[in-house]
């Protein structure tokens, strides 16, 4: 037996009941080896895949490492690896969930700092007038280097921070801090606002391939079923099937629809979910009908854009 | 670990020749540098270019990525008012490029004068000692740059503008984005209104503390709870000036363009100092300044130097921005221009901003034998 096709998923916390639901959804249930406390698991339906259960940041490494060939974890963790992560990960789709920002928020009271030009000069004149450096605590360096850079604020420094980055300002251990936030909530409490232009990244659950992983064919065929899976349960959320009696004056109504990204199947149309009562009025309104809207499970493409992208980067 | 090929024994003697023959005092470093003050001095931009070190539960460390700061500090703690020292070994450096090596040796030497009458002569014999080891690497295409970082503010003050306008340009000499807004500003383009100008107007006749008290008042009727940092003075402070500079004159556009020439000079020095001061005004401090530069450029000449082969540009600056006087490079047409084989420059404040007193007079050059030598990078 060949070797299998490694999938990690996160471990533990609303991240892994999500993905767990999305992956239900696509009807590729997780089944866990050894009990609920298991580290391995499968996919039902996809053999040759093995699960492994790891935290986020385990999943972001070990994609940029290669131990793995395919993992769900959030966007700002993989950029977070620093270089040119691009050419050692591969981001397949955007999942919908886990969202939050990486931004930069400094202390409400700063009632003369709004933009990151404010701040350029404040940490300018801070070290002008102290000799210190103006803090910045946070947990992702590489980001915050970027980003300052590009806004030309160079005078900070910063301070590395475990955990409850929020609260640096209040404890006295950071002016201001660059952190993730879903609400700003937890911002807000701690008596902070984000920078108008402070958005470092709009961050969210990714589905990533690992180009430094070893791609065996089989791997990668797996790999492809399960994209396409992924895909046409995706492309499927987003149709809808038009169907009606087979009727002579239908054409130029069908056509029009056509034309505005519809398409024709054997008993009526595909069309995006949005337009449904659009496209059932605009027939009605020819006199056709009864058109029935029905939501398909799956929609199969011939081909799969994602698997695609994967085999030209890995070369199989 | 992209480690320098080593250069032959001969040429390196050859190279290191010029500093022997100073009489210098010979110092090592050590390689494990305390991070946190490299970065307070060089800023975070840095530490992408550092390796970083830690043993378990020490503090974090790295590898020296020159010998300049240590060396000032051990001269610091000798306590001694004025030294030469010779340094020579490995620096490490990392770099995105693949190919640049991460570990290079440097030689060069570091001189502190009490005297601060010396400033033109231990100017030009650093630029000489770095010039001579160069040449002896056997290059035939070496060219020396120079630049001065104190002429930018010597050149403001020739102007003639308002004093609040001349400080501002003077701060924000070393940040390129600040000084060209205020050069945009010259051009009618008004910065986006600044907010809190009416809260601005309001604090501008009241004393610090009345002002911070204004401020309190502010927060709390605001619901805002002031957390760390910057207290009430600093920011009332800032919102004060914001609407100052708003409303405070501007360059005008003549001004700004004598500015953007001034910084844009680049020349063979006669011609660069003649364009200086085409584009500015005279003023005593201006004249002393390139006279004394008129000074070091004969002592180079007869040092050796060939007049054509030195160039004056206004912008030179390094990746350290330490320096406060006299810049220089000295640069291979074999080599990109961020390849140089020698740099050097005069750094009067860093001993201060290390915590000791402050020195008159701090110069030191550094060259990169590996570059220098002929048969070395390509």
């Amino acid at each position: 037996m060949s070797e299998p096709l490694i999938l990690a998923v996160p471990s533990k916390g609303r991240l892994k009941e999500q993905v767990e639901e999305w992956l239900a959804d696509c009807g590729l249930k997780l089944s866990v080896a050894g009990g609920s406390r298991g580290y391995m698991a499968e996919l039902k339906g996809l053999p040759g895949l093995q699960v492994r259960l790891l935290s986020a940041g385990d999943i972001a490494e070990a994609l940029d490492a290669g131990d793995v060939h395919l993992g769900v974890t959030g966007e700002d963790l993989l950029r977070e690896r620093g270089g040119d992560v691009d050419a050692r990960v591969l981001l397949l789709r955007p999942l919908g969930f886990g969202r939050a920002d990486l931004v930069v928020a400094v202390p409400k009271s700063w009632i003369d700092v709004d933009t990151m030009a404010d701040l350029e000069e404040v940490g300018h004149d801070l070290l002008a007038r102290s000799g210190r450096r103006m803090r910045v605590a946070t947990k992702y360096l590489t980001q915050t280097r970027a980003f300052f850079a590009r806004h030309g604020v160079s005078d900070y420094r910063i301070t590395e921070s475990g955990g409850a980055t929020e609260g640096a300002p209040a404890a006295g251990s950071a002016e201001l801090v660059v952190d993730i936030t879903t609400t700003g909530a937890t911002l807000q409490a701690n008596g902070l606002k984000i920078l108008t232009d402070g958005v470092i990244l709009k961050s969210q659950a990714q589905l990533a391939a690992s180009l430094r992983a070893d791609w065996s064919p089989e791997q990668f065929s797996v790999a492809e079923r399960m994209l396409r899976i992924i895909e046409a349960r995706a492309a499927a959320k987003e149709s809808a099937m038009l169907t009606w009696p087979a009727d002579p004056r239908e054409t130029p109504v069908v056509d029009t629809l056509i034309a505005r990204g519809a398409s024709r199947r054997p008993n009526g149309l595909l069309t995006p979910a949005t337009w449904i009562a659009e496209a059932s009025l605009a027939l009605a309104d020819a006199g056709i009908g009864p058109v029935t809207a029905s939501r398909p499970d799956f929609v199969y493409e011939v081909g799969c854009v994602a698997a695609d992208k994967l085999r030209m980067r890995v070369e199989i | 670990m992209r480690a320098e090929p080593a250069v032959p024994a001969e040429a390196l003697a050859a190279i290191r020749a010029p500093f022997m023959d100073l009489g210098a005092e010979i110092v090592d470093a050590p390689i494990l540098q305390p991070l946190g003050l490299l970065l307070e001095l060089a800023g975070e931009a840095m530490r992408a270019r550092l390796f970083v070190v830690q043993s378990e539960g020490g503090e974090e460390t790295c590898l020296r990525p020159d010998f300049t700061v240590p060396v000032v500090r051990q001269h610091l703690d000798s306590g001694r008012t004025s030294g030469r020292y010779f340094y020579e070994g490995k620096a490490f450096r990392a770099s995105a490029e693949p190919d640049r090596p991460v570990e290079f040796r440097q030689i060069g030497l570091e001189r502190f004068d009490e005297e601060a009458t010396s400033i033109v002569e231990a100017d030009s014999e650093i630029a000489l000692l770095a010039w001579r080891s160069a040449l002896a690497g056997g290059r035939s295409d070496l060219s020396l740059w120079l630049g001065d970082i104190a002429l930018f503010a010597a050149f403001i003050d020739g102007l003639g503008l308002p004093d609040v306008l001349a400080a501002r340009l003077k701060r924000v000499a070393a940040r390129p984005r600040l000084l060209a807004a205020e050069l945009a500003r010259a051009d009618g383009e008004t910065p986006a209104a600044a907010e809190g100008a009416r809260l601005a107007a309001l604090l501008s006749g009241l004393t610090e503390e009345e002002a911070a008290a204004v401020l309190e008042e502010v927060w709390s009727l605001a619901g805002v709870d002031p957390v760390g940092g910057r207290g009430p003075a600093a920011i009332a402070q800032r919102l004060i000036r914001r609407a100052e500079a708003a409303q405070a004159p501007a360059l005008t556009s003549g001004q700004a363009d004598a500015i953007r020439r001034f910084l844009a000079v680049e020349d063979e020095p006669a011609a660069a100092f003649a364009a200086i001061k085409a584009a500015g005004g005279q003023t005593p401090a201006l004249s002393a300044a390139l006279a004394a530069w008129d000074e070091r450029l004969g002592r180079l000449v007869q040092g050796g130097v060939p007049a054509a082969q030195i160039r004056f540009a206004t912008a030179l600056g390094h990746a350290f921005d330490y320096y406060d006087g006299l810049t220089f490079e000295i640069r291979s047409a074999a080599l990109d221009s961020d390849r140089t084989v020698a740099v050097g420059g005069r750094y009067d404040s860093l001993p201060s901003r290390l915590g000791g007193r402050a020195v008159s007079g701090a110069v030191g050059c550094m060259v990169r034998p590996w570059r220098a030598w002929a048969g070395g990078e390509a």
